[in-house]
């Protein structure tokens, strides 16, 4: 499983948290505690859900809309901030699902890293790869 | 503007990408889609722009952490299918193999033209 120890050896890497499809905090590393702390990923949680939900509306509607397909579901979730940014992945619960373990999903997965040395794509190879299954 | 947006398309595994006023019309598109689908993409894109802007700033006034806002861009991902949005730019990319920090780069040098 990429652990949440592992995403915070990516570059840039200021903290990781697990957290619900709700939002709610399940578990943190934090690497600068003097400039984040257990309230901010709580928000930051909060906000990635709701923005993973919008865009699961968005995606269903424009699969419905235009017959494309590959958007829906909707695996992860980024914003780039002025400084930071975070960068937060369902897939590990899409893969439960599509075998059937609904009845116990994992939680997402993110990580908050520094604009300046920010990687994407090691985060997504490290949220979406192999190790990522239990 | 038109040939620095095109630019983008020659990067691997970026399949459509269009420019938006701040009202969300559509000003341009290139790529493998219809230009109907490209007007609805604009659409969509410039909804959720707006979408993730109102979410950070409730995040840096509740959080009172500097450095969320203003937010430079987005990604939404799907099993095949990337939307990357940067200023008043999105790409339709593909979700594995295209080359994401190049591509996020290059949006943001386009949209500050």
């Amino acid at each position: 499983m990429a652990t949440l120890d592992a995403l915070l050896g990516l570059p840039g890497a200021m903290a990781a948290f697990e957290f619900r499809g709700s939002g709610e905090l399940l578990d943190h590393r934090i690497a600068y505690p003097d400039r984040i702390n257990p309230t901010l990923l709580d928000l930051l949680a909060h906000m990635c859900a709701a923005n993973l939900s919008i865009a699961t509306l968005q995606a269903r509607g424009w699969e419905q809309l235009t017959a494309m397909r590959g958007f829906y579901p909707v695996q992860a979730f980024t914003l780039i901030g002025f400084d930071w940014s975070v960068v937060v992945s369902g897939l590990n619960r899409e893969r439960h699902k599509q075998s059937g373990q609904v009845s116990s999903l994992p939680p997402f997965l993110g990580v908050v890293m520094a604009n300046e040395r920010a990687d994407y794509e090691a985060a997504f190879a490290l949220l979406e790869g192999p190790e990522a299954l239990p | 503007m038109s040939g620095m947006i095109r630019r983008l398309l020659a990067l691997e595994g970026v399949n459509v990408v269009c420019q938006f006023r701040d009202d969300g019309s559509f000003v341009v598109g290139y790529g493998r889609m219809s230009q109907e689908d490209m007007v609805q993409m604009a659409r969509f894109a410039h909804d959720y722009r707006r979408m993730a802007q109102g979410n950070a700033d409730q995040l840096a006034i509740f959080s009172g952490m500097r450095g969320w806002t203003p937010p430079r861009g987005w990604i939404v991902r799907g099993g095949a299918q990337s939307l990357c949005g940067v200023g008043n730019l999105v790409c339709m990319v593909d979700s594995q193999g295209a080359p994401l920090n190049e591509i996020l780069l290059e949006l943001r040098e386009v949209s500050h033209w």
